[in-house]
């Protein structure tokens, strides 16, 4: 499928959505990555997974890194959430610099990692109680936070009662039940099924709107990442390094409707390309012979 | 031509099988070891090529002596007793002829004894008395008289005779049982009885239910234990052994799933040490703790205790380490992160863990009670094993086996009502465990009631103090 369409450059940005990059450059930097870099000890030597990543982000941004598989955007997620250490490099919240994990960064994982043990409440407890909170105020923050992410009816229920969707949700609440001044997603909806990611995505985008919150979101999917994004931060593979940082000129609010709009597509032809140079696509696949041809199917 | 719809369905590869068909075969996998118990006892011409004595007798000049209980092939049961019968008519030949042999006092003694086996089993004496030749005496007199009767085993008429013909001679001479006043004169013995019996000793099932019914009711005199009581001391013993395996195993279990350092540090010696067979520990044992429980107790907790370090650090490990993770992320210091992640998160794996090593002391049970001094249930089938008394020994077995399997099945079925959210439950056992938790819960919502009013009311109480 091919449009001839002529799409316009992803670098031209409405008025209004070049002001909104203006003030975002105004608000202090949530979260400043300097030269990070991660080399791993193998049988076969020294792999160089990340190598010089540097990058900010503002206040209440949301931005999403993205890039082929086996470019270390796992590996950058966990090492700013502090589950892993760096080579080299350095990290600071707000300007402060922190090592090892910490409330004031909290995680979305793929895998959800609800405590099955703990029910829907009990979960989103967790973090207040950990910080010292009574039982009580932790369980009247927890509610909030459900009723936040729309699973009031469900705050009794254990996770293995609930769907993919709803314990994403869950996870959530429970990682902004925290309160965190970052919120790491690592590849948050990888596991939905298709409807239901895009709900999510929706879903994010309100609870972004409603929560003093900056997210870094990691995915592959590109049409997650341009959706979602004020910036995608897009990583080269071998050795993992940053390739650009592309501001997204799709004006906010953003709606499902805008998946077609020429600023979309642009944006998203444009980091296509980047992440697969044309030139570079596999080969077509060897077709097999079917003994009788079947004239419906071509 | 269709099948059936009842013999349709019955071997799907992995497929599970409906409810109803589940609970038949379960309730078919008790009946049909028990059905074969009954067709190899009851049907004489399956498998009973051996004749199992109930009465013996010595033979002249022969120097092998079989006792009641013992096991002789089919073929040579009637030989033994055509042999014994030609004794008797030489005995009765001479004593037509007017020469009755003399001398014979000792051997008449020996003979009265015959009936002892009998007695037992009627209950007349008791199994350790078999040589108290008063009783027997009377026994003979009242069997001869008709006084007694015996059923079970019940005599032939052809020795109902010789005990009224021997008793005939016995009586002329003394009423009650002297050495000297015993005829001089040989007597008849009794022929030998026996019955069909199986190779291995397995007695049928309605004598074991007999000798359960009167083991497990049967007033004891004073000094020995009851099967109740015994039933309490292996208990106590397995039990005893098993939470000091729990104390010590569980915590390093956990130790050594949670850091390496312990786990590199105690797991290989544990590892080692566990190969080690723990009876091989008992004399070592007892000269250390002396007789009594301590080193049985010992013994059960040494066999378990290993395993279960091992098998509990393992599930630790398997334990998700993402859910730590997160856990850290949410703030959790390490201590936390093992009261509040790693325990809860392990439990239900931990206690089927502790389901199965409780089932491993009860193996090791027999061998501690052998120990120092015999007790408990063992001691009874270790005494009863050695009289060949086996009707009297299964029992003990099967209630051993069904104590474990029933006790297994309740604490399988508790761990739907403990860990509700591991899903395996059903919607019973998760109703019962709300009803059950439910008191409890009340208590936990009053008592967040109470904080939260008293969090209400502090400032307003300090608002009116101030005003």
């Amino acid at each position: 499928m091919s449009t001839h369409v002529e799409l316009p450059s992803y670098r031209e940005q409405a008025p209004e959505v070049a002001a909104r990059f203006a003030r975002l450059q105004q608000r202090p930097v949530a979260l400043e990555v300097s030269g990070l870099t991660k080399k791993f000890e193998t049988p076969r030597g020294v792999v160089t997974a990340l190598s010089d990543v540097s990058f900010s982000v503002h206040k209440r941004e949301l931005m999403c890194v993205i890039g082929p598989s086996g470019c270390g955007k796992s590996t950058l997620v966990r090492i700013l959430a502090g589950l892993e250490t760096a080579t080299a490099g350095e990290l600071k919240v707000y300007g402060e610099p922190v090592s090892g994990p910490g409330p004031d960064r909290g995680m979305v994982f793929q895998g959800y990692t609800l405590f099955p043990w703990l029910s829907v409440k009990e979960n989103v407890m967790f973090g207040p109680k950990m910080a010292g909170k009574s039982s009580f105020t932790a369980e009247r923050e927890a509610r909030e936070w459900i009723d936040l992410v729309g699973l009031a009816k469900f705050e009794n229920s254990y996770p293995h009662q609930l769907s993919g969707g709803m314990k994403q949700r869950v996870a959530i609440a429970r990682a902004l039940a925290n309160q965190p001044r970052v919120l790491f997603m690592d590849e948050p909806f990888g596991a939905l099924d298709a409807q239901t990611r895009c709900k999510m995505q929706s879903y994010l985008l309100d609870i972004w709107k409603n929560v003093d919150i900056t997210i870094v979101f990691i995915t592959h999917d590109l049409d997650e990442a341009v959706f979602l994004s004020d910036r995608i931060l897009v990583l080269d593979a071998n050795p993992g390094r940053v390739a650009e940082i592309v501001e997204v000129p799709v004006p906010r609010p953003r709606s499902e409707q805008q998946l077609f709009d020429p600023t979309f597509m642009a944006t998203r032809k444009h980091i296509d390309h980047m992440m697969h140079p044309p030139g570079q696509e596999q080969k077509e696949a060897p077709v097999l012979r079917m003994a009788v041809a079947d004239p419906d199917v071509i | 031509m269709a099948r059936p719809a009842i013999l349709r369905g019955w071997f799907l590869i992995r497929r599970d099988l409906p409810h109803g068909r589940r609970v038949l075969l379960t309730v078919v996998s008790f009946l049909l070891p028990l059905a074969l118990w009954c067709v190899v006892s009851y049907v004489p011409w399956i498998w009973h090529p051996d004749v199992k004595i109930e009465l013996s007798a010595e033979r002249e000049g022969v120097t092998t002596v079989f006792t009641a209980g013992d096991h002789v092939s089919r073929e040579f049961f009637p030989e033994f007793v055509e042999a014994v019968r030609q004794e008797n008519a030489a005995v009765l030949a001479a004593r037509e002829a007017g020469t009755p042999g003399s001398g014979a006092k000792r051997k008449n003694q020996k003979l009265l004894r015959q009936l002892a086996p009998l007695a037992v089993e009627q209950g007349w004496l008791d199994y350790t008395d078999g040589q108290n030749d008063a009783v027997l005496y009377h026994v003979w007199r009242d069997l001869a008289t008709g006084a007694r009767t015996s059923a079970d085993p019940k005599l032939t008429p052809e020795n109902l005779d010789i005990v009224r013909r021997n008793w005939a001679v016995m009586s002329a001479l003394s009423p009650d049982f002297s050495y000297k006043q015993l005829p001089d004169e040989p007597l008849l013995k009794i022929v030998p009885q026996g019955m069909p019996a199986n190779p291995v000793y397995l007695p049928a099932p309605h004598e074991v239910f007999r000798a359960a019914k009167r083991d497990f009711t049967a007033e004891v005199p004073t000094g020995e234990l009851t099967m109740g009581q015994r039933y309490r001391q292996s208990l106590h013993i397995i039990i005893a052994g098993f939470l000091w395996a729990c104390v010590v195993g569980i915590p390093l279990g956990i130790l050594c799933g949670v850091f390496d350092f312990f786990s590199k540090l105690l797991e290989p010696f544990v590892d080692f040490f566990r190969y080690m067979p723990a009876p091989t520990f008992s004399t070592l044992l007892v000269a250390v703790l002396l007789a009594g429980d301590a080193p049985k107790v010992a013994l059960v907790f040494i066999g378990t205790v290993f395993q279960m370090i091992l098998v509990v650090s393992k599930t630790t490990r398997l334990l998700d380490p993402a859910l730590l993770e997160a856990a850290q992320t949410l703030g959790a210091k390490p201590r936390q992160m093992i009261t509040k992640v790693v325990i809860p998160g392990i439990l239900p794996n931990l206690y089927n863990d502790l389901r199965i090593l409780l089932g491993w002391a009860w193996t090791w049970l027999v061998i501690a009670e052998l120990i120092g001094v015999k007790s408990g249930l063992t001691e009874f089938i270790e005494t009863q094993g050695r009289f060949r008394n086996f009707e009297r020994v299964f029992p003990v077995i099967i209630l051993i086996g069904v104590t474990g399997f029933v006790t297994d099945q309740i604490l399988s079925w508790l761990h739907g009502l403990l860990f509700p959210w591991a899903g395996k439950s059903g919607n019973f056992s998760r109703a019962v465990a709300s009803f059950v938790s439910w008191p409890f819960r009340m208590v936990a919502a009053g008592a967040r009631e109470r904080i939260a009013a008293s969090e209400m009311s502090t400032p307003e109480v300090r608002r009116n103090e101030a005003s």
